[in-house]
């Protein structure tokens, strides 16, 4: 099922409602095309929008404006379960009285009308998704008696049972360590291949991320900044935000300036580049972006080596990096070429990207400008080329967005707000779709740490439980 | 310590005294502190508990006597007075039925006004604060109240007021029921008392289970929306169980407190228990107790206290073990 | 093309879902089918909840004007849900003691003095034990702190007839106000709630406290008791409700120089509905006295009732 979002807009209304200011636009003007039977990554920092992106197409939360189809059909009014989706939440939202087998059951038990299975229906499809996320061996147990990640497979089986035409997961994997992160995103990869269910994931680790989607797209501040191909966004950013986000260990960011299409980081010159007009830049350089060389042109003084099996990280430190030290991965071939205290690197120009300093947009040279063309050409083909064009959302505005928002945290907070008197304290949180019901929002936040309690309990079964396995294995 | 004992005896100096002092007052403070509120509950809680089994097992006890120096034979006397008493058959039973019926009829009502509550948005509070009401008020005073709308004047004979609820009555075509009067039957009597017992009964239940509404984690109706229930399976499946816990709480409270009745039948129908002729009819356990008391039967009353104690006691019992096999923690 | 390929599988496995690829037209009405649900849940659970909050109020607002109405009126074979004449004056009856022989004014005042002196000693008490339980390090804390929650378990019934015989032939506090305060200065549940609440308040505090040579009741006074005002207030609260709603003990301990005022509205109830001559009117006013105290209270400090009452579970 092809997803069509169109100018979707979410605009949170502030608690004081004639506050205009304090409104939060979480979800700006969203467009994208999901193409059917793929695995889509949402990706951006926290509070980026991607979480309530992902409840609009569950229809959990109207949009303040735009459209969502499914295939040819405006579902933009359709209730949750008119859309035949399946939703797979962060804490996973499994009905803890019920057992394994009543959790999955429960969605085929709601179908009314001549949709109604038989009761031998119901379970054939409830045992054959849950041999597929392979939990057909836990049926009886309660959710509290499994542990993380086999409680994640049964929210999975959960939101599959009733064969949706989209999947939808909410960082699915942060509630589990890190071991378990990676076997189950290949296990999400797997269970999405072999449905071809247009799943769509929302995360803020871009490494989960890149390494199973299809396509991801990078979000900042309810804005796309860039959809495509992990491999291309992660070799191609369209501007510093989608370069700095994307890649572990983090891109090096240095100040520069291109004079006469040469590239200077400080007064020395480290890379010719052709195509680039004058002007001063970021320049952001991939950690495999270096090439330790005796006479290297840009240098660095050594503060450090880390040995990681085939390949050695050079830390150091550059008196115009933006970042707090300079990593770069290099082979062990090349570590002859380090005297003790001064690293000299050249660069590899495809790892080499450079950043308007005013825009923070990329700008182009040399064999760029042609391998960028000939992406952008290819993702358009596929329906998946979308770059943020104009001046990037900030920071700062952002402060502003959050900043009525905010409530009481901790005890003396909370202990003092009773005795401040709170103008009109009668009616606030009653319109806020965002987060719980309850009035106060000291209090909101109670069940969603309630919610995470039993998670994290659970890690240290999960390990054990993984243990086992491997053990049978 | 054995440094300390070795040490020669040189007179203390006013500021090591003090320091002593200090260290020994340290020492004592928490139980100076609960000194006030410990010798009340030994008075007044603990004793009393001890006493009241000496008493109750002590044969034809009565409090004035003891003073005089009589002492008194171990015996489950007061206990068989207690059960003979020609009342205690019609007692326990009313107390028993009013409780087997208030408790469930209110628990299901608060249920649904604090469901009903939880899923609207305008009014909620005003709504929120009419519901509360009930819990402020004199049990006695508006139990005068539910007399009054019930009641029949007649004076003289000669029927005056219908009373506003048999006003109501006939408005839609009934018939006119003496309620609470002198001509009236146990059945009208009860009927008016179960109402009066839900409508004091809701106020408590309904912030108990709103309490508990709000604090399901919203997800889980996410989650079942998604997965399609209707609101009456969300209601059943998620809801109720959900709130299992409150509905334990305030069912096993409601129980005990049942068991406790006693004023709101003083305030319909005063200390006689019973309508106008039929003194004692609606006659509770509690209210037998007191009887005694009054009639200076202490024995006897500490028996019947008893005997309550273990009704409720095995009561809660129940009920625990029941909603420990139901009930989702 | 897209719409045909799901019909075709449609055709061949049920699918459960929602109808895959359907017409706008149908989108749309199940898109107001929502929509008119929706609403009429809405209407459905306001109309319930309007029924029962008039049930809930009438027998307030009955009380209220059957306050003001002549006794004729009130007499009268169709009542009346309007009165035709406000008959003020029967608030003065209430106060009259010729027309009742009861001086409700007295057992108002009563009242008064009981449930001002009993919650005043009471938070001393609370607060003292609270603190106790809360900061101090003793031994057998833990064995005494279980006892008295221990007691919470026992009906209040159990104790009444020693208490009974204690107050009134021990003590000889026949007809005195210490027979209605002293039984009653502890609360086991307060004291818990209080503990609870100081525990809250991060113990470096209190160390701090210490090293600067504060003393205990000096912490107590400017620390610990601002950080618990609300439920302190909450007690407070609850502990005046019960004085003004106590009827039994009363009733069994002292006489009418010391009554309260529960007690007198009974009595006076007894008096004007039994015989010949009764007079609600006057009967109602006095309700309305004894109740709209409470409500005010109730409504002034609505928040800090029902957060101390969802706790409890008990009156008073």
């Amino acid at each position: 099922m092809k997803v069509v979002l169109e100018h979707l807009t979410k605009i949170f209304p502030s608690r004081n409602k004639k506050d205009k200011d304090a409104e939060v636009v979480a979800v700006n003007d969203f467009d994208l095309v999901i193409p059917d039977g793929k695995l889509i990554g949402l990706l951006g920092p926290s509070g980026c929008g991607k979480s309530t992106t992902l409840f609009m197409i569950s229809g959990l939360q109207a949009p303040s404006s735009g459209k969502i189809y499914f295939g040819d059909d405006e579902v933009t009014k359709l209730a949750p379960e008119n859309r035949g989706i399946g939703l797979v939440f962060q804490n996973y939202a499994l009905y803890p009285h019920m057992t394994v087998q009543q959790n999955i059951l429960f969605p085929l038990q709601n179908l009314k009308g001549p949709n109604r299975l038989s009761k031998e229906e119901m379970l054939k499809r409830a045992n054959d998704v849950a041999k597929l996320v392979q939990i057909d061996e836990f049926m009886n147990r309660k959710p509290s008696e499994l542990s993380g990640g086999q409680q994640q497979r049964v929210a999975i089986a959960r939101a599959l049972v009733k064969m949706p035409r989209v999947l939808l997961l909410d960082e699915p994997l942060s509630n589990l360590d890190a071991r378990l992160r990676l076997q189950t995103r290949e296990e999400i990869r797997r269970i999405q291949r072999d449905t071809q269910i247009t799943t769509i994931f929302v995360t803020h680790d871009q490494e989960e991320a890149m390494s199973i989607s299809d396509f991801i797209v990078v979000m900042k501040l309810g804005v796309i900044m860039q959809t495509g191909r992990p491999q291309w966004v992660y070799d191609d950013p369209a501007n510093l935000f989608v370069a700095k986000f994307l890649g572990t260990p983090p891109i090096n960011v240095f100040k520069g300036r291109v004079e006469g299409e040469k590239l200077y980081i400080g007064e020395e010159e480290v890379l010719g580049v052709p195509g680039a007009d004058d002007r001063e830049v970021y320049v952001g350089i991939r950690p495999e972006g270096f090439l330790l060389k005796k006479n290297g042109k840009l240098s660095c003084k050594v503060s450090g080596i880390d040995v990681m099996g085939r390949d050695v990280s050079v830390v150091s430190t550059n008196e115009n990096s933006l970042n707090p030290v300079v990593r770069s991965i290099i082979s062990s071939d090349e570590m002859g070429n380090i005297s003790s205290d001064e690293a000299r690197f050249d660069l590899k120009s495809h790892k080499v990207f450079l950043f308007d300093s005013e825009t923070e947009l990329r700008v182009y040279f040399g064999e760029q400008v042609a391998a960028h063309e000939k992406m952008v050409a290819e993702m358009k083909e596929a329906g998946q080329y979308y770059v943020h064009e104009g001046p990037l959302p900030r920071e700062a505005d952002d402060a502003d967005r959050h900043k009525t928002a905010e409530a009481p945290k901790g005890f003396f907070a909370k202990v003092k707000s009773l005795f401040t008197k709170k103008p009109k304290k009668e009616k606030p949180a009653e319109n806020a779709d965002m987060g719980s019901e309850n009035e106060a929002p000291a209090e909101g936040e109670v069940p969603a740490e309630n919610a995470e309690t039993p998670v994290e309990k659970s890690d240290t079964p999960a390990e054990n439980a993984e243990n086992h396995e491997g053990e049978a294995e | 310590m054995m440094e300390k004992t070795k040490q020669p005896k040189v007179p203390l100096t006013k500021a090591e005294k003090k320091i002593r002092a200090k260290a020994i007052f340290n020492r004592w403070k928490a139980w100076l502190y609960l000194l006030p509120a410990l010798a009340i509950l030994g008075l007044f809680t603990v004793w009393p508990i001890i006493n009241t089994l000496r008493i109750a097992f002590s044969n034809g006890y009565q409090g004035m006597l003891e003073v005089n120096g009589e002492t008194f034979t171990f015996g489950i006397e007061n206990f068989k007075t207690a059960i003979e008493v020609s009342g205690f058959g019609n007692a326990l039973g009313n107390t028993m039925l009013l409780t087997v019926i208030t408790v469930p009829v209110s628990t299901m009502l608060a249920l649904l006004i604090a469901v009903a509550l939880n899923s609207i948005k305008p009014l909620r509070r005003l709504l929120q604060t009419i519901f509360f009401l009930p819990y402020v008020t004199n049990g006695i005073a508006i139990g005068m109240v539910f007399m009054a709308m019930f009641n029949m004047i007649a004076i003289g004979g000669k029927a005056q007021s219908l009373g506003i609820i048999n006003g109501i009555i006939t408005a839609f075509g009934g018939s006119p029921i003496d309620w609470v009067g002198p001509n009236s039957s146990k059945v009208a009597n009860m009927a008016v008392l179960i109402l009066y017992i839900v409508w004091n009964a809701l106020p408590f239940k309904i912030l108990v289970l709103l309490g508990g509404l709000q604090g399901v984690n919203k997800q889980y109706y996410d989650a079942a929306r998604v997965d399609g229930a209707s609101r009456w399976r969300i209601f059943w499946r998620i809801t109720v169980p959900m709130l299992s816990p409150m509905i334990a709480y305030v069912v096993i409270t409601g129980f005990i407190g049942g068991f406790k009745e006693y004023t709101s039948i003083v305030g319909i129908f005063g200390e006689e228990m019973g309508p106008y002729m039929h003194a004692h009819r609606l006659d509770t356990m509690v209210g037998l107790i007191y009887d005694s008391l009054n009639g200076n039967f202490e024995g006897e009353a500490a028996a019947a206290s008893l005997i309550l104690f273990l009704i409720i006691f095995a009561v809660t019992m129940i009920n625990l073990y029941v909603s420990k096999k139901k009930v989702h923690y | 093309m897209e719409a045909e390929n799901m019909e075709k599988i449609e055709e061949t496995s049920p699918q459960p879902e929602t109808p895959r690829g359907m017409a706008e037209k149908d989108i749309n009405k199940t898109a107001r089918a929502q929509l008119v649900g929706k609403i009429f849940v809405q209407i459905g659970l306001y109309l319930f909840l309007t029924v029962m909050a008039v049930i809930v109020l009438f027998p307030f607002y009955w009380m209220l004007i059957s306050s003001v109405k002549s006794v004729a009126e009130y007499n009268a074979l169709n009542p009346t849900l309007w009165p035709k004449q406000f008959v003020w004056s029967n608030y003065a009856d209430v106060f009259s003691a010729e027309a009742t022989g009861i001086d409700l004014g007295r057992m108002f005042l009563n009242t008064v003095i009981v449930g001002v002196v009993s919650t005043i000693l009471s938070l001393i008490v609370t607060v003292l034990s609270a603190f106790a339980l809360a900061r101090l390090e003793f031994r057998g804390k833990n064995i005494v702190f279980g006892a008295m929650l221990a007691t919470m378990m026992i009906p209040g019934e159990l104790f009444t007839v020693t208490n009974y015989i204690t107050v009134v032939n021990w003590l000889d506090w026949g007809n005195t106000f210490a027979a209605l305060i002293v039984p009653f200065l502890v609360s086991v549940f307060y004291i818990y709630l209080l503990r609870q609440n100081f525990l809250q308040i991060p113990n470096e505090l209190y160390l701090a406290a210490k090293v600067d040579g504060t003393s205990d009741l000096k912490y107590l006074w400017k620390v610990m008791i601002p950080l618990s005002a609300p439920t302190l207030i909450s007690i407070t609260i609850l502990k005046m409700m019960g004085a003004w709603n106590s009827y039994i003990w009363p009733k069994l301990v002292v006489g009418d120089s010391h009554q309260l005022i529960t007690v007198g509205l009974r009595e006076l109830a007894s008096m004007f509905s039994v015989g010949n001559n009764p007079n609600f009117p006057v009967q109602m006013a006095a309700v309305v006295l004894v109740t709209v105290p409470l409500l005010i209270v109730f409504i002034c400090f609505r928040k800090y009732i029902m957060r101390g009452v969802s706790r409890s579970g008990t009156k008073g």
